[in-house]
């Protein structure tokens, strides 16, 4: 207690008239958005889901699969698809983890701050979008080192599909976990994201009636778009998506995402 | 310079504030709410749980927005002193974050306010230097409390709200807690409470503000609060050997009353003391029906 007399020496009533004594405050978005990073990296269990499982499917399924498809090999298609997933889960988690935050009471904290809302949720979009390039880059490093082969272009093309493709599921974790309000819902979220991945064409190849039910799946235009430049459509059980598909299977589930997200934010709002 | 009454920290008239209940039936939280606090004041808002106590504070902070009436502090508008860092709040259900660790949780709030210059010094002044390392979720309920209050402290604030501070705290880190705040209140800060400890209000507000069903029941010194429960109260414990299990001996309690009646001192009562009672007493302002108050409304 004796140390804090020496502090910025206000024995002084503090009135009014030191109004425009005071520097007007600036947010260091930067600096909040590198200790959100750090938190987020540091949580052992989530960062299992979004690196460890990925990287581990790559090499069970992908490792020294020689086998051509498209332009490149299968050990491609398998590490494109495991880097979606990765990413996928990456954007789902931190978003919905932003949304929790909110419901459970940081927000009220954070309302006290002169930030605006629209920064947050870009620090929260840049830390999210920082989280999903660390499996893309680590499985598409794997790949390299580990024979999977395609054009340089594919390759290129691929990762950013993948990393920016992502994106969508911040949108959707952000809208589950608006509308399934507590702490399990980013669990929730995740948990949806593995049974998508089936349906979606990522983890086995469908065929049949499964395929036709997975082509209207949230995942299944996601990852066919970012595996296009490798597979030119072209399915792994025969059959081909014209580019149409995936494109439109994109943008219909951005807009039904964005509705829920938006309905669950005015919910949020009408209850206080 | 040439304004000889300061602008008030805070200025309210007619604060209301409805909320509607799960069923549907509305229910007035603030009612009619009529408000100044000077700069350097230290006050207690003194009332039950569902006074009003929390809402108010919202709407004094711009957290939420009155249904009718103004607010001022500072004379801005509420959101426009919270961005400009002269007012700021230790909140009842502001979270934290749980795998932050104590002195993120600072730097981060630090960094929102432009105030990274600031991070040392709060966290001393909270008393959190020695467990700046710690895990938010490994911390007591008093520990979060007292980061709560240093987040509070980041902006260099003139007027601090704290609502409910020291709820779940023990006795000691109660005291502990006070003791770091009235350190604070030295240095000159408004400081605006909310507590449902009537002792907290006595040992520690200058001015008593008493809310009831969403109503300023009683706005005064808190010494005329004392004085309005009927200031103080002479207990002693009488000898073992009058006291059995049914209950103290009524021939020695006769002897006592009779010793006393010189003194000019009537109606003895033996009873357990509670502040409750008392409180109640003010803040009842109808004590056949209570209930009703503020339903017709």
């Amino acid at each position: 207690m004796s140390a804090t007399a020496s502090t910025t020496g206000s024995s002084r009533v503090r009135t009014a008239p030191d109004e425009d004594v005071r520097p007007a405050p600036r947010p260091a978005m930067l600096t909040y958005a590198r200790l959100d990073l750090r938190r987020q990296l540091r949580d052992r269990f989530g960062m299992f889901f979004v690196v460890g499982l990925p990287t581990f499917m790559y090499l069970v399924f992908g490792l020294g699969s020689e086998d051509a498809v498209g332009s490149g090999n299968v050990a491609m298609y398998v590490m494109i698809s495991m880097g979606a997933y990765g990413a996928v889960t990456a954007t789902t988690s931190v978003a919905g983890s932003a949304a929790t935050e909110q419901v459970m009471g940081w927000g009220r904290q954070l309302g006290l701050t002169p930030m605006r809302p629209l920064a947050f949720v870009t620090a929260k979009a840049a830390v999210a979008m920082a989280v999903a390039a660390v499996p893309v880059t680590l499985i598409f490093a794997i790949g390299a080192a580990t024979g999977a082969r395609g054009d340089r272009t594919d390759w290129t093309l691929a990762a950013m599909l993948v990393w920016l493709g992502s994106a969508l599921f911040a949108i959707y974790g952000l809208a589950v976990c608006l509308v399934f309000r507590g702490t399990n819902a980013p669990g929730i979220a995740s948990g949806m994201i593995v049974v998508m991945a089936f349906l979606g064409n990522v983890f086995t190849p469908l065929d049949g009636l499964m395929l036709d039910i997975g082509r209207l799946t949230p995942l299944y235009g996601y990852a066919a778009l970012a595996r296009f430049p490798l597979t030119d459509g072209w399915l792994p059980l025969g059959g081909r998506d014209p580019l149409w598909l995936p494109v439109a299977n994109v943008l219909v589930w951005t807009v039904i995402f964005s509705l829920l997200a938006l309905w669950g934010v005015r919910r949020s709002r009408s209850r206080t | 310079m040439s304004d000889t009454v300061p602008t008030p920290a805070i200025h309210a008239t007619g604060l209301r504030k409805q909320f509607r209940q799960g069923d549907g039936t509305p229910v007035v939280a603030v009612d009619d709410v009529d408000l100044t606090i000077r700069p350097g004041e230290i006050v207690a808002f003194l009332g039950p749980n569902g006074a009003g106590k929390t809402t108010t504070v919202d709407m004094l902070l711009g957290l939420t927005r009155p249904d009718a009436g103004t607010v001022e502090v500072y004379g801005m508008e509420p959101g426009a002193a919270v961005r400009a860092g002269r007012v700021s709040a230790v909140m009842q259900t502001g979270g934290l974050l749980n795998d932050f660790t104590v002195e993120e949780t600072v730097r981060a709030i630090a960094a929102l306010h432009g105030r990274a210059d600031r991070v040392e010094t709060v966290l001393e002044r909270a008393r959190l230097t020695g467990i700046a390392r710690r895990r938010v979720e490994a911390c007591s309920g008093g520990e979060q409390q007292r980061l709560k209050f240093a987040l509070a402290l980041v902006p260099d604030p003139d007027l601090v709200i704290l609502d409910e501070p020291t709820t779940g705290m023990d006795v000691a880190t109660r005291q502990e807690f006070w003791q770091a705040m009235r350190a604070d209140a030295a240095l000159g800060r408004t400081i605006v409470f909310a507590t449902h400890y009537l002792a907290e209000a006595d040992e520690f507000a200058e001015r008593t503000v008493l809310m009831n069903r969403g109503r300023i029941v009683h706005d005064a010194a808190t010494s005329d609060v004392r004085a309005a429960y009927g200031g103080r109260t002479v207990t002693f414990r009488p000898p073992a050997g009058v006291v059995a299990s049914g209950g103290i001996d009524s021939a020695w309690l006769a002897r006592v009353r009779e010793a006393l009646e010189p003194l000019g001192v009537t109606d003895l009562e033996v009873s357990a003391a509670s502040l409750e009672a008392a409180f109640l007493a003010l803040t009842a302002e109808s004590p056949q029906a209570p209930e009703l108050v503020g339903v017709a409304r």
